[in-house]
C-alpha cells in the first residue's frame, strides 16, 4: 500500500516540467480510491490535496516519517481531513517530511531525502531531469511543497512549527500560509510542540490557499487552542479596518530592520528589495521598523519547541502501539528503563534524538529557571515587538514609542529563507547550527502565534550575470500580520503575486 | 468575664499541651504526619476525554479513548464538571479558590502511564490554603493546595504468566490530590483526617472515597524528633489504600525511626512502601534516586479563569456538608452526637442517604422512636443478615407504617419486631397494616385482655395470693402467663394495668 512514488499521478504534470516517478520522492503513500461521486456543488470539489504525513488518516499509515511509526495507522481522522472531505476535497496522499516535523531540509526521513522540483528553464531544455542537480526542498514539509511545485497535487496541508511551511515554500517556489496560532484545528495533528504548531497550507496561488483556507478556519471543540467563532470574527474585521478595507495605497508595510542581516546574500536581498519598491510603486507606504528582540528568538525558539517535544515525544515508548524491540533472550524482564531505551533507540532519528535531549535538558529542576523560563520571557518581548508595530493590534497605541508617529503598520515583509535552496549533496543536516540558522527569519512569527504567508518572488533581471543559477532559484518573501488577519495577509500576498505577472 | 472565657485556664492548656506531646508508645517522642490523599473524582467520564469512568469489575480496556491510550494527534479537553467537583471540594474545605490556575505535566516513563506525563497542577493549584476539622481536635489540620490531576492506568502482575497486564479503563481518569500540612500529631489524628475528609467528599458527591477499591489513596509523611526540638527527617509512605494500613503503616514508621534515632543513627529522607500483609514499611528509593519529574507548563490546557459567579453558583447549589447534618441531628432532632455519627456513618441506599430517609421518617414522628426502629431494629436485623443499609429493602413508607402501627397501639411492640423480621425476610409491596393481619397480629382483632387476666388468676392462685400478702415481684409470673396465652400480641403494659386492678380490687373485695 505505501509506495514511495507518485506515478499515478505523473499524468497531472505539465509537460516543461518532466518531474516523474521517484524522483521527487514527495509522496510515501498514495490515497485509495474514493467510492464517492463529485458533487460539483462543493467547495472544494475535484481538487486534490496531499497531506504532510503528520496528519492523521484512518484509510493510510501516518508514519511522521518515523521508524517509530512506520506501520502505525490513526484509529481517527484528523480534523482538517473531516472538513477537506466534507468540502469535497480529494485526498491525494500523504506527504514526506522531516521525523515527527523536526527539521529544515526534508532530509530526516525514514523514507530519504525529498528533492526540489524545480529546474531553471534554461537549464530544463539543455540537461535530462533524471541528470540535473538535486537540491533541498527545504523543511520539515520539504514533501508538501516538492508535490505542489511538481504539480503532483492542486494543494498540500503541512504543518509549522517554526518556519516547516514558510522555508520549504519558498525554496520550492510555491506560495505557504502559516495561520495565526488556534485558527486551524490540531486535532489529529501529530505533535510536535504544542504551543506553536500550526497546520499550514501551501498551493501555487494565493488564490487556491485562500480557498482551502476558508473550509478549515473554523472553531474545534475537540481542539482546546482553538479559537472561538468570535475571536475570530473580531481580528479580521479589526486588521481590516485599520487598512481602510484593503485598498494598496493605504496600505503600510513595515520592513523589520532585523529581518535583513549583513549575513543576507545580496541576490535574495535585492529581489526582496526590488518587490518592496514595486508595491511601493502601488501606492503602498513603506515603514522601517525595529523588532529589537528577534535576535534572542531562535534561542529561545530552540529551548522552547525542544522542550516541548521532550515532552510529546515521550508517548513512544513501544508499549501501547508503534514500533517495540524485544528484549534479547535472558534480559531480565524487571529492566524497565533498558526496554524504552531500546525501542526508541532504534525507532527514532538522529536529529529527534537530539532535541529530545536538548529539551530533556532545559526541562530538569536545575535549568528550567535559566532555560524554560528565560525562554518564555523571550518569548513575550518578542509577542510585544509585534503588538508595537501592528496598528490593528491592541497596543497600537504605544506605535508611538516605537516611533511611528502613533500609526502602526499593516503588516511586515521580510525574506522568508536566509538563501535559496542549497545542494543535496552539501547539506545532509548534520551540522546542527547551519540548519537551525535557517530558521531565523521564520520563528518570531511562530512564537507570536501570528500569520506569515511565503509568497514566491519574481525572478531577477541579474540573469546572465556570473552566478545565474543561483539567481533563477525561488525567493520568498514573507508577510506577517497580527493575529487573526489572515485576510489582509493573503490580500498583500496577492500583490506580491501579481508582481510575477 | 470574657478574658477568662477565652483564656483557658493555664491548668487545661497543660495537659492539652501534655497531650499532645506525650503518647505513651513513644514517650519524649513528638510525631509530625502530612498527608496527600488522591480521590478518584465521581464524574460520568474522564478529566480530558469523554469516555466513561470505570466501576469496579468492569472489563478491562473498554472505556479508553485514543486520548487516554496516549495516541499521536490526540489533545485534551478540560471536563468542566471535574472542575466543578473540585469547587465543591474547594468549597467545603474552606479554602481560597484561584481564579486562575493551570496545568503541568509531571514526566516520567512507566508502563501505566501512556503518554510519558501526568497531567496535574504544579505552579498553579486550583485551591489553597484550607482547613479541616476532625474530630478530638481543638484546632483544625490546615489544607495546603487541592489540585487536578490525571490518574494512571492500572497494571495487573499476573504470577503465572509472569507479564504485567495493563488495564487503560482508569487512565486519565479525574482526581483531586488534596495536600495537608504537617499538623496530624498522632496515627489516631491521621485516621480521623481520612475519614473526615472521606465522609465530606462523599457527602458533596466529589467522590466515592472507597478506599479498597483504590478509588481513595493516601501518601503519609512522617518524621519524629525529641519533645522541644526542631522536626526530624521525614519519610513518605505511599499507597495506603485503607485507614488501619494508615495507622499501622505510621506507627511501624515511628517505631522505625525511633530506633534508628535513639541509637545514633539518622533518618534518611526516602519513599517507602507498605506492606499490607506484615504491616511494616520498606524502602523503595532514597532522595538521591528521587526522579526529576522535568515539570512543564501543559502547552495545550491554557488557564483556568474562576469567576466569583461561578463560586457562588457552587456555593448555592452544595449539598450539605456532614458537619452541618451532624449539628443538625444534634439540634433539631435532639440526638446524641454518638447517635447522629451513626446515622451519617451509614452512607446511602436505594432510598438515598440514610440521613435523608431518617429526615424523612422524622416527619410527625418522635426522632428517637425513629432512631431506635431504623438503627436498632432495622439495621440490627440487616447486620445480623451481613448485609448493610445499602441492602435496606423497606422503603420509608413501609417502616414508617409499620413505627405508626406500634406507636398507635394497633399492634405491639414485640409484634412490630416480628412483621419488621418478616418483611426483611419476604420483601414484598403489600403494606405493613395488611401484612400485620394476615398475620394476626393486630391488638384489637381477637384478643379480650380481661379475660385472659382473669384466666390467669384463676389459673395461678397461689402467685394471685402472694401478690396480695406484698410479693409484688410475683406479677411478673403472671403475666408472663398471659403473654404467653396471647403468644406476644398482649400489650404487656396493659396487661399489667389489669392484672394490678383486677388483683387489688379482689384484695378491696
Amino acid at each position: 500500500m505505501r509506495i514511495n512514488v507518485a506515478r499515478r499521478l505523473t499524468h497531472r504534470l505539465s509537460s516543461w516540467r518532466p518531474v516523474n516517478d521517484a524522483s521527487v520522492n514527495a509522496f510515501v503513500c498514495i490515497a485509495p480510491p474514493t467510492p464517492s461521486a463529485p458533487d460539483p456543488g462543493l467547495p472544494l470539489n475535484g481538487v486534490s490535496v496531499g497531506l504532510k504525513d503528520m496528519i492523521c488518516t484512518t484509510d493510510m499509515p501516518t508514519t511522521s516519517a518515523s521508524g517509530m511509526l512506520r506501520d502505525f495507522t490513526s484509529p481517527f481522522d484528523a480534523t482538517v481531513v473531516t472538513l477537506l472531505r466534507a468540502a469535497g476535497a480529494h485526498i491525494a496522499g500523504k506527504l514526506n517530511c522531516d521525523e515527527f516535523g523536526m527539521g529544515s531540509l526534508n532530509v530526516h526521513s525514514i523514507h530519504g531525502a525529498v528533492v526540489n522540483p524545480f529546474q531553471a528553464p534554461s537549464v530544463a531544455a539543455s540537461v535530462p531531469w533524471t541528470e540535473r542537480e538535486k537540491r533541498s526542498a527545504g523543511g520539515s514539509s520539504g514533501g508538501s511543497a516538492a508535490a505542489v511545485a511538481a504539480g503532483l497535487c492542486d494543494a498540500a496541508l503541512s504543518t509549522d512549527t517554526g518556519g516547516s511551511t514558510r522555508l520549504p515554500a519558498a525554496y520550492c517556489g510555491v506560495v505557504g500560509l502559516k495561520p495565526s496560532y488556534g485558527l486551524i484545528s490540531r486535532h489529529g495533528i501529530v505533535a510536535f510542540a504544542d504551543s506553536l504548531d500550526c497546520v499550514g497550507i501551501m498551493a501555487p496561488t494565493i488564490a487556491r490557499t485562500k480557498r482551502i483556507f476558508d473550509i478549515l478556519n473554523r472553531h474545534d471543540p475537540a481542539d482546546p487552542t482553538s479559537a472561538s467563532h468570535d475571536s475570530r470574527a473580531a481580528a479580521s474585521a479589526r486588521a481590516f479596518d485599520s487598512w481602510s478595507s484593503g485598498v494598496p495605497s493605504s496600505l503600510r508595510i513595515g520592513v523589520p530592520a532585523e529581518y535583513f542581516p549583513s549575513e543576507l546574500p545580496p541576490r535574495i536581498m535585492s529581489r526582496v528589495r526590488a518587490a518592496l519598491a514595486r508595491l511601493k510603486e502601488l501606492g503602498a507606504t513603506l515603514v522601517p521598523v525595529s523588532l529589537p528582540a528577534t535576535p534572542y528568538a531562535l534561542s529561545a525558539y530552540y529551548v522552547l519547541a525542544s522542550a516541548e517535544a521532550s515532552s510529546n515525544m515521550a508517548r513512544y515508548s513501544g508499549v501501547h502501539y508503534g514500533m517495540h524491540v524485544p528484549a534479547p533472550a535472558g534480559e531480565p524482564p524487571s529492566m524497565t528503563a533498558a526496554a524504552y531505551a531500546r525501542t526508541r533507540s532504534v525507532g527514532l532519528g538522529s536529529e529527534v534524538k537530539k532535541r529530545i535531549l536538548l529539551g530533556t535538558y532545559s526541562l530538569t529542576a536545575d535549568a528550567f529557571d535559566n532555560y524554560f523560563l528565560q525562554a518564555q520571557r523571550v518569548r513575550r518581548l518578542v509577542s510585544e515587538d509585534f503588538a508595537r508595530v501592528f496598528r490593528a493590534s491592541a497596543h497600537s497605541r504605544d506605535n508611538r514609542d516605537a516611533g511611528m508617529g502613533g500609526e502602526g503598520v499593516d503588516v511586515l515583509i521580510h525574506p522568508s529563507a536566509m538563501r535559496v535552496a542549497p545542494r543535496l549533496g552539501e547539506v545532509d543536516g548534520s551540522d546542527g547550527l547551519d540548519a537551525y540558522v535557517q530558521d531565523v527569519l521564520t520563528v518570531p512569527a511562530s512564537l507570536a502565534g501570528l500569520p506569515a504567508l511565503s509568497v514566491p518572488l519574481p525572478a531577477s533581471g541579474a540573469e546572465g550575470s556570473g552566478d545565474e543559477d543561483e539567481c533563477v532559484w525561488p525567493v520568498g518573501a514573507s508577510v506577517v500580520g497580527p493575529w487573526g488577519a489572515e485576510e489582509a495577509v493573503l490580500a498583500v500576498g496577492e500583490m506580491l503575486e501579481g508582481l510575477s505577472r | 468575664m470574657l478574658v477568662l472565657s477565652c483564656r483557658p485556664p493555664i491548668r487545661l492548656l497543660a495537659r492539652r499541651l501534655r497531650r499532645a506531646f506525650h503518647d505513651s508508645r513513644w514517650p519524649g517522642w513528638q510525631v509530625i504526619i502530612g498527608i496527600e490523599t488522591h480521590a478518584q473524582i465521581l464524574s460520568r467520564q474522564k478529566l480530558f476525554s469523554n469516555s466513561l469512568n470505570s466501576g469496579l469489575g468492569e472489563a478491562p480496556n473498554i472505556n479508553v479513548s485514543p486520548f487516554d491510550a496516549a495516541f499521536p494527534g490526540t489533545l485534551p479537553v478540560l471536563n468542566q464538571d471535574c472542575v466543578d467537583l473540585a469547587l465543591r471540594t474547594a468549597i467545603a474545605l474552606d479554602s481560597k479558590i484561584q481564579t486562575r490556575s493551570s496545568f503541568d505535566r509531571k514526566h516520567y516513563f512507566y508502563s501505566d502511564l501512556p503518554a510519558g506525563y501526568q497531567i496535574t497542577q504544579h505552579y498553579a493549584p486550583i485551591a489553597l490554603d484550607g482547613h479541616l476539622n476532625i474530630p478530638n481536635r481543638d484546632s483544625p489540620i490546615r489544607i495546603k493546595q487541592i489540585q487536578l490531576e490525571q490518574d494512571t492506568a492500572k497494571s495487573v502482575f499476573d504470577p503465572h504468566t509472569r507479564t504485567s497486564n495493563i488495564d487503560l479503563n482508569r487512565a486519565g481518569t479525574g482526581l483531586l490530590e488534596i495536600v495537608t500540612e504537617p499538623d496530624l500529631r498522632s496515627p489516631e489524628e491521621a485516621a480521623g483526617f481520612v475519614r473526615t475528609l472521606q465522609a465530606m467528599l462523599r457527602a458533596i458527591g466529589a467522590s466515592d472515597g472507597n478506599m479498597e477499591a483504590g478509588s481513595l489513596r493516601c501518601d503519609v509523611n512522617v518524621s519524629i524528633n525529641s519533645v522541644g526540638q526542631p522536626h526530624g527527617t521525614r519519610c513518605e509512605i505511599k499507597n495506603l489504600n485503607g485507614v488501619k494500613f494508615i495507622q499501622a503503616a505510621i506507627i511501624f514508621e515511628v517505631q522505625r525511626q525511633r530506633a534508628l534515632l535513639s541509637n545514633g543513627y539518622p533518618v534518611s529522607q526516602e519513599t517507602r512502601g507498605f506492606n499490607s500483609d506484615t504491616f511494616e514499611t520498606f524502602k523503595m528509593r532514597s532522595k538521591e534516586e528521587a526522579l526529576d519529574y522535568r515539570y512543564m507548563p501543559d502547552p495545550n490546557l491554557g488557564v483556568i479563569f474562576i469567576t466569583p459567579e461561578r463560586i457562588e453558583q457552587t456555593k448555592q447549589t452544595m449539598p450539605e456538608l456532614p458537619w452541618a447534618t451532624r449539628t443538625r441531628l444534634t439540634e433539631t432532632y435532639k440526638l446524641s452526637e454518638q447517635d447522629a455519627d451513626i446515622l451519617l456513618s451509614l452512607g446511602g441506599g436505594q432510598e438515598g442517604s440514610a440521613v435523608a430517609y431518617f429526615d424523612r421518617l422524622c416527619k410527625d414522628r418522635n426522632p428517637r422512636v425513629v432512631f431506635s426502629w431504623m438503627v436498632h431494629e432495622l439495621l440490627g436485623r440487616l447486620s445480623a443478615a451481613k448485609l448493610t443499609f445499602a441492602d435496606n429493602p423497606l422503603s420509608e413508607s413501609q417502616l414508617g407504617e409499620l413505627v405508626d402501627l406500634v406507636h398507635t397501639g394497633a399492634i405491639t411492640g414485640t409484634s412490630g419486631k416480628l412483621l419488621l423480621r418478616e418483611i426483611l425476610a419476604n420483601p414484598s409491596q403489600k403494606t405493613p397494616t395488611e401484612r400485620a393481619r394476615l398475620m394476626s397480629l393486630l391488638s384489637h382483632d381477637e384478643l379480650d385482655v380481661d379475660d385472659l387476666c382473669v384466666a390467669a388468676i384463676a389459673a395461678l392462685p397461689s402467685e394471685a395470693l402472694a401478690f396480695k400478702r406484698g410479693h409484688m415481684n410475683v406479677l411478673n409470673k403472671i403475666l408472663g402467663w398471659v403473654m404467653k396465652e396471647s403468644r406476644g400480641k398482649a400489650d404487656s403494659k396493659l396487661v399489667r394495668e389489669r392484672l394490678v386492678a383486677l388483683l387489688e380490687q379482689d384484695r378491696d373485695a
